[in-house]
C-alpha cells in the first residue's frame, strides 16, 4: 500500500506543535466534533467506501480549526457489540501511525492536528486517512471483513450526527457500569508477559484490568476472538469458591496450567492468602503495611521512597517474576476505581497511603469521607508519621472497622 | 585444577544470602567453556588474516598457507585465533589496569570500607559482578576483589598464547570470550568505583548538557587539556580550581573518554571531541597544559606539545614518554621546572598532577599567543603544493587530501572543509609531503568553529526504568535496544553515527551511546539546530537517547540486558552466567554497533558482549580485527529447546540473532541489519509484528522495493505479519510456499549442551 506520507508505529506519540501546524480538526476551539465506530450487518457496509461530507484538507485555509465527525462502520460475522469501544479506540491508534497526523482524546472531545510537512508531502485529503483506516482494520483484526469510513467537516452535518453518537456512548457507559464479574460468563487471561516471566498469568475481569493497565475486559474479549490460540484467551469462571477474596474454580485451573504449576489458587481481590501473581510491568503495587494493618499504593513513576521506606524498584523486586507473594500485588492503576478493588481486604477503606498525584487522579472514585483519611507523601514519609496521621483522621484501620 | 570451594565462598562473601550462590562462582577459563562452544557451534569463527605467516618464535617464521603447519604444529586458524586472544588480552588489561589504578587511588582517598551507593533508583548495583562472580559489591574494597579476580584470569589467558600452549582455534575463541567477559567485569568495577568515589551522577537520567566541539573552548582563558581515559588527574584539577574559586577563570577540556569522565565531575568542563581530534587540537595551540593519562593517547604528544608551545604533564605509568619522574618533588618546584625550565614531566600522583596543571596553566597562559591561522595565510601555505598527491596515497581513509589542498590554494574552501569533516587528523599525509606543507594546520582555517551539546554520562540504567520498559518491550512498542559504542574510525565521519542513532530513536528503539561514539553523535545538528542529545529524551525508554558515559561505562549497557533478566523476569542472577546469557541471547532484543571501533579494547568489549548473547555490528574498518562470528542461516544449528516442555524443537530454523559479530560495509545495510538483529525467538506476536515492520520499512527505504530475502524465516504465524504490509507479505509468503509453524514458548539453549546451569532457574 502506497501513501503520500509514511505510515508506521514510529509516528505514535509524535506531536504536531503550533509552529508546525497546518490545520486542526476538533479540539478546544471547535464545538462540533465527534468520533464513532459501530458494528453493522455484513450487507450494510460497502468495504473500502470513503465518504467526505464538507470541505477537504486542501480546501481549508491554513492555520484554522475546523469541525469534524469521523464515523467508522465495520462488519464481520464474528463481531459482537461489546467490541465497539475496542474498535473505536483503534481510530486513535491508526491515525497516530500517520506521519504528521496527531490524534488525541476521543468521542466528542476528539482533536486532530495535521502538520505543514505532511500537507507538503501530499496529505491534502482525508481520503488518504480513510485509506489507511480501511487498510489497517482488517489487517490487524482479521475478524473485521468490511470497513467504511465517513468524514464530516460540515459544521451543520456534524451537529446533526452528534446526538446519535451521544446516545451510543451513553448506552455503552451503562453497559460498562452494569458489567460485573457476576454478570459476565467469562473472563480473559493474558500470557503476553510469559515471554519474559514464564509463570505469570493475568486474569482480566470487567472489574480487574491487567497489571500493565493496557488490557481491559473488552480488549481481552476482542483479542481472544481474533486469535483464540493467541496470548489472550477465554477463561471460564467455574464455581465461586470464595465470594470475599474472590476465588473461582476454573480460574484456578487455568492459572495452574498456564503457570506450569507454580500457582494453583488465585484470589482475584485480595493481597492475602493466594494473591494474583505479578509479572514485571505492573503500573503500581498494593502493599500491606503490618504496623497499621492497612494497605499502601505505590506507583511506578513515584521516584522517592514510599511510606514504608522502600522505593518502587526495591518493592517491585519483592513481588515480580510470576511469584505469589503474600502482602503484595502488582496492579493497573485503574483497578483502584473498581467496585471490587481488594474486596476481600476492605477495599478503599483499607487504603492508608498513596502518592498525591494518584489520589488526585482517583478523586471521583474515592468517597469524600475516605478521601481525607488517606495519607500521601505530604502527610507521612514514614510509618511513625503515618500512624500519627491515621490516628488524627480516625482512619477505619485504626479501629479495625474497614470491612 | 579444581577450585577450593571454601575459598571461593569466602571471596564472594557466600554467607551474604542476598540470593543463593549459583552454579559458577568465580569461573575459570574452562567453567563456561561449554557455553562458548555452544555459541560457536552456531556462530562460527570466520578468519580473515592479514598475514599468512607466524613470526612468534625463533623456529619461524612459518608459512601457514594452504594447510601448512608451523614448526610448533599450529595451523592458520588456530594461529589467527591466538592472535585475536592476544588482542583481547591487551584490551582487557587496559581496562583492568585502569580499574586497578582508579580503585587503588580511591581506596587511598576514602578507605576500603567506603560504601558504594548508586542512589535510590539503583538496587542491583553491579549486575555483571553479581552474575559472573557471585559477589555483591558493597564497599570500594569489594571492587578491588573484582580486579584481583580479573588479574588472576588474565595471567592464565596470556599464558595460553605462548608457543606450545593451546592447539585448537575453538579453545582460543573460548578464551577470547572469557577475556571479553572479564573485560566487561573490570569496566563495571572501574565505573562503579568512580561513580561512588567521585560522586558522578547516578540515579538520574536527565544529566546536564555539556559543551562539545573544539570551537567551544574559550582560548582567552588558560586552557587545560586532558587526553586519555583515567580522569583522576584532571578531576584533581577540577577540585583544585573549585577549592580556590578559580573554576570561572580556567578552561578545562578533554579528548576521548577522560573528557566524558571529567564532565561527570563538573558540567563546566568541555569536550573537545573524540580521540581522532588529538593532533588537530594540539596543533591549534589552544591548550596551555596537556595532561595525558592512559589509552588511546598519541605516542608523540611530547613532540607535538613542544611544537605547539604547550606544557605537558604525563601522569600514568603506562605512558611515561621517557620523561623525568618528579612525583616526589614539591609542587612549587615542579611548577617552576615546567614554567621556567620548560620541562615536560611525569607525575604519578594524580592529586599533585592536577594541581600542577592548574597552576602552570594560570602562570603561562597570559604569555602565550593563541591565534588560529587565518584563511589567507593558510592559502599561502597551500600554494606550495605541487600536486604530487603522495598525501592522498598515504591517507588511511583514502581521502583526496591533495586535491582539496590544491583547490584550497586556488581559493576553493568547500572541498577542504568537507575533507576535514571526514579526516581523523592522523597526520600521515604531512609526513609524506615533499614540500612539508602543514596540512593539519591549514585545516584550522576551514574547520567549523561551531559548538555542540552532549549529554554527560549518566552511569547505570535504573531498576525502575527496566520495569517501565518491561511492558512496552513485551508488547513490542519498543522494538529493541541499540547501543552505539566505541571509537571514531567511521567511514564517513561523525555524520553516519548521528544518522543511524536518529533513525532508531525516531522508530522508538532505546538508543544508548558511550565513549567516542557519544561525542561523534553530538557533532551533527538537525534543521532546528539541535543535536541528537537535545532532540530526544535522556531516559531508558522508547525513543530515548542515553549517554552512559566513557568506555568503562559500556558495562552498564550489558548491565541493562542482565537487569531485564534479573529484575524484570526475576531470574536468579548470582553466579549464574549461562542462565542469564541464555536469556539475553534468546529474549532481549539488543544489538551493539561499534561503527568506528579501532582499538584492542573495542575488540575485547565486543567479544564480551558476544558471550552475553548480544550481537555486535562493526563498521567496515573493523574487518581488520580479522575474526567474526557468523552463522549461515538455515545451514547452522538453530535447534532450540522449549523450556516449558523441555522438548527439543527440531527443524526450528529461526536465525535470531543471525550473527554475533559481523562487519557491514555501508550505513544503509547496517541500519537494515540492526533492525533484524533485534529480533528474538521469544518475541510475542505483537512484538514480532513491530520488529518486522521496521525491518521491512527500513529495507524498502534503504535497499529498494520488495522484501528481505530471509523475511519468511522470521514469520511464525500470520499474526507475526506487520499490519502495514499484511496483504503484500501474505501474497509473497504464498508465492514462496511458506508454512506456519509453532512459536516456542520458552526458547532456551540450556540443557541442549552439557551445562552447569539449572533449567529450573529459567522458569
Amino acid at each position: 500500500m502506497k501513501f503520500n506520507v509514511e505510515v508506521g508505529p514510529q509516528f505514535e506519540g509524535e506531536r504536531v506543535r503550533k509552529d508546525d501546524l497546518y490545520i486542526e480538526f476538533g479540539g478546544p476551539k471547535v464545538g462540533a466534533k465527534v468520533e464513532l465506530a459501530t458494528i453493522k450487518k455484513m450487507d450494510e457496509v460497502e468495504h473500502g467506501k470513503i465518504t467526505i461530507i464538507g470541505p477537504d484538507i486542501g480546501d481549508l485555509a491554513e492555520g484554522g480549526s475546523y469541525p469534524l465527525g469521523v464515523q467508522v462502520e465495520v462488519a464481520g460475522p464474528e463481531l459482537d457489540k461489546d467490541m465497539e469501544p475496542v474498535f473505536e479506540r483503534r481510530i486513535h491508534q491508526y491515525c497516530n501511525y500517520i506521519e504528521g497526523f496527531m490524534h488525541s482524546a476521543q468521542r466528542n472531545d476528539v482533536w486532530i492536528r495535521i502538520s505543514k510537512d505532511a500537507v507538503k508531502k501530499g496529505l491534502t485529503s482525508l481520503e488518504e486517512v480513510g485509506k489507511v483506516l480501511v487498510y489497517l482494520y482488517p489487517s490487524e483484526l482479521p475478524i473485521i471483513e468490511k470497513v467504511a469510513v465517513t468524514f464530516i467537516t460540515d459544521s451543520k452535518k456534524v451537529e446533526e450526527f452528534l446526538p446519535s453518537a451521544l446516545t451510543v456512548y451513553k448506552e455503552r457507559d451503562e453497559r460498562v457500569k452494569g458489567l460485573t464479574e457476576e454478570v459476565v460468563d467469562e473472563f480473559y487471561g493474558c500470557t503476553l508477559c510469559q515471554s519474559f516471566a514464564p509463570t505469570h498469568v493475568c486474569i482480566i475481569t470487567p472489574e480487574r484490568v491487567s497489571l500493565c493497565g493496557a488490557v481491559n475486559w473488552f480488549d481481552g474479549r476482542a483479542a481472544s476472538k481474533i486469535d483464540p490460540y493467541g496470548p489472550q484467551f477465554v477463561v471460564e469462571k467455574g464455581e465461586l469458591l470464595d465470594a470475599n477474596t474472590t476465588i473461582y474454580s476454573k480460574v484456578n485451573e487455568v492459572v495452574a496450567e498456564k503457570s506450569m504449576g507454580a500457582s494453583s489458587v488465585f484470589c482475584l481481590h485480595s493481597v492475602f492468602g493466594n494473591p494474583h501473581t505479578s509479572c514485571g510491568c505492573f503500573e503500581s503495587i498494593a502493599f500491606y503495611i503490618p504496623e497499621v494493618d492497612g494497605v499502601g499504593i505505590l506507583t511506578r513513576d513515584f521516584s522517592g521512597e514510599s511510606v514504608n521506606g522502600s522505593p518502587f524498584s526495591t518493592m517491585a523486586g519483592e513481588l515480580s517474576g510470576g511469584k505469589q507473594v503474600e502482602g503484595y500485588i502488582g496492579m493497573g492503576v485503574e483497578y483502584l476505581r473498581s467496585p471490587k478493588f481488594l474486596k476481600g481486604d476492605g477495599g478503599l477503606r483499607r487504603v492508608v497511603w498513596m502518592p498525591k498525584v494518584v489520589k488526585e487522579r482517583m478523586k471521583d472514585s474515592i468517597s469524600p469521607e475516605m478521601f481525607d483519611k488517606i495519607a500521601t507523601e505530604e502527610h507521612a514519609k514514614n510509618i511513625d508519621e503515618l500512624t500519627e496521621f491515621l490516628n488524627k483522621v480516625k482512619h477505619p484501620v485504626m479501629s479495625g472497622e474497614f470491612s | 585444577m579444581s577450585k577450593n570451594k571454601e575459598e571461593t565462598l569466602k571471596i564472594i562473601k557466600g554467607e551474604d544470602a542476598w540470593e543463593p550462590v549459583g552454579p559458577t562462582p568465580l569461573p575459570d577459563i574452562t567453567d563456561l567453556r561449554n557455553w562458548s562452544m555452544r555459541l560457536l557451534k552456531t556462530y562460527k569463527p570466520f578468519y580473515a588474516p592479514f598475514c599468512d605467516l607466524c613470526c612468534n618464535c625463533t623456529y619461524g617464521k612459518c608459512d601457514l598457507t594452504a594447510g601448512k603447519k608451523g614448526a610448533c604444529g599450529i595451523d592458520i586458524a588456530t594461529h589467527q585465533a591466538r592472535w585475536v586472544l592476544m588482542q583481547c588480552c591487551m584490551g582487557l588489561s587496559a581496562h583492568g589496569a585502569h580499574g586497578r589504578h582508579l580503585i587503588d587511588y580511591l581506596i587511598n582517598k576514602h578507605g576500603k570500607d567506603y560504601k558504594i551507593d548508586l542512589g535510590l533508583q539503583v538496587d542491583v548495583e553491579a549486575p555483571i559482578i553479581r552474575t559472573v562472580m557471585g559477589l555483591k559489591p558493597e564497599i570500594l574494597g569489594d571492587l578491588r576483589t573484582v580486579i584481583e579476580y580479573v588479574e588472576r584470569g588474565l595471567i592464565h589467558l596470556v599464558s595460553s598464547t605462548h608457543t606450545g600452549q593451546e592447539g585448537h582455534y575453538l579453545d582460543f575463541e573460548n578464551k577470547s570470550l572469557h577475556a571479553g567477559m572479564l573485560d566487561l567485569l573490570a569496566m563495571e568495577a572501574a565505573d562503579i568505583a568512580q561513580i561512588a568515589g567521585y560522586n558522578y551522577p547516578t540515579s538520574i537520567a536527565d544529566t546536564p548538557l555539556v559543551e562539545l566541539g573544539w570551537g567551544a573552548i574559550d582560548k582567552t582563558k588558560p586552557v587545560i587539556l586532558a587526553i586519555g581515559h583515567n580522569a583522576a588527574p584532571i578531576n584533581a584539577t577540577i577540585d583544585y580550581l573549585q577549592n580556590n574559586n578559580l573554576e570561572d577563570k580556567v578552561e578545562v577540556c578533554g579528548i576521548c573518554c577522560t573528557a566524558h569522565d571529567v564532565t561527570r565531575r563538573s558540567d563546566r568542563a568541555k569536550v573537545v571531541g573524540h580521540l581522532a581530534r588529538q593532533l588537530f587540537f594540539i596543533r591549534c595551540g589552544i591548550a596551555d597544559v596537556i595532561i595525558t593519562d592512559e589509552q588511546c593517547v598519541r605516542t608523540d604528544v611530547p613532540e607535538e606539545a613542544t611544537r605547539a608551545g604547550a606544557s605537558l604533564i604525563a601522569t600514568s605509568d603506562k605512558i611515561c614518554y621517557g620523561l623525568e619522574d618528579v612525583t616526589e618533588k614539591e609542587i612549587d618546584e615542579i611548577v617552576k621546572m615546567i614554567t621556567e625550565e620548560k620541562k615536560q614531566v611525569l607525575i604519578l600522583d594524580p592529586d599533585k598532577a592536577g594541581e600542577v596543571a592548574a597552576r602552570v596553566a594560570i602562570a603561562i597562559a597570559p604569555g602565550r599567543k593563541k591565534e588560529f591561522i587565518n584563511e589567507k595565510t593558510a592559502m599561502k601555505l597551500a600554494k606550495e603544493c605541487n600536486g604530487c598527491n603522495l598525501c592522498s596515497e598515504a591517507c588511511p581513509n583514502l581521502l583526496s587530501v591533495g586535491k582539496s589542498v590544491k583547490e584550497f590554494a586556488d581559493g576553493e574552501v568547500d572541498k577542504l572543509s568537507e575533507t576535514f569533516k571526514l579526516c581523523f587528523t592522523c597526520g600521515k599525509c604531512e609526513q609524506k609531503c615533499p614540500k612539508n606543507i602543514p596540512i593539519i594546520k591549514i585545516m584550522q582555517a576551514v574547520a567549523t568553529k561551531e559548538t555542540y551539546k552532549m549529554r554527560s554520562g549518566r552511569g547505570p540504567i535504573h531498576d525502575v526504568e527496566i520495569r517501565q520498559v518491561g511492558s512496552p518491550i513485551v508488547l513490542g512498542t519498543i522494538p529493541g535496544i541499540v547501543a552505539f559504542v566505541g571509537c571514531s574510525n567511521y567511514p564517513k565521519g561523525d555524520k553516519e553515527i548521528a544518522e543511524m542513532m536518529d533513525e532508531f530513536a525516531r522508530r522508538k528503539y532505546i538508543v544508548v551511546a558511550s565513549g567516542c561514539a557519544a561525542m561523534a553523535a553530538g557533532m551533527v545538528k538537525d534543521k532546528e539546530g539541535k543535536t541528537i542529545w537535545e532532540k530526544y529524551p535522556p531516559g531508558f525508554e522508547a525513543g530515548g537517547v542515553l549517554n552512559v558515559g566513557s568506555c568503562v561505562a559500556n558495562s552498564h549497557i550489558a548491565g541493562a540486558a542482565i537487569k531485564v533478566a534479573n529484575i524484570f523476569a526475576k531470574l536468579p542472577g548470582r553466579a549464574n552466567y549461562e542462565c542469564i546469557a541464555d536469556y539475553i541471547l534468546n529474549r532481549v532484543g539488543a544489538c551493539g554497533v561499534a561503527w568506528g571501533a579501532y582499538s584492542q579494547k573495542a575488540l575485547a568489549i565486543g567479544t564480551g558482549f558476544n558471550r552475553w548473547g548480544v550481537p555486535v555490528v562493526l563498521g567496515p574498518h573493523s574487518a581488520k580485527y580479522k575474526r567474526l562470528y557468523l552463522s549461515r542461516k538455515e545451514e547452522d544449528d538453530w535447534n532450540i529447546m522449549d523450556g516449558r516442555t523441555e522438548k527439543m524443537m527440531d527443524e526450528y530454523v529461526e536465525p535470531a540473532p543471525e550473527h554475533l559479530a559481523i562487519v557491514i560495509e555501508s550505513k544503509e545495510r547496517a541500519i537494515v541489519s540492526i533492525a533484524k538483529y533485534c529480533i528474538r525467538r521469544n518475541d510475542t506476536p505483537v512484538g514480532r509484528q513491530i520488529k518486522l515492520n521496521h525491518y521491512i520499512a527500513l529495507y524498502k527505504k534503504y535497499m529498494g522495493e520488495g522484501f528481505p530475502d530471509d523475511l519468511h524465516l522470521f514469520i511464525r504465524k500470520p499474526t507475526d505479519v506487520p499490519m502495514f504490509f499484511k496483504r503484500e507479505v501474505m501474497d509473497y509468503l504464498k508465492k514462496i510456499g511458506w508454512k506456519p509453524r509453532q512459536q516456542v514458548g520458552l526458547p532456551t539453549l540450556i540443557n541442549t549442551y552439557p551445562t552447569k546451569a539449572n533449567i529450573a532457574d529459567i522458569k
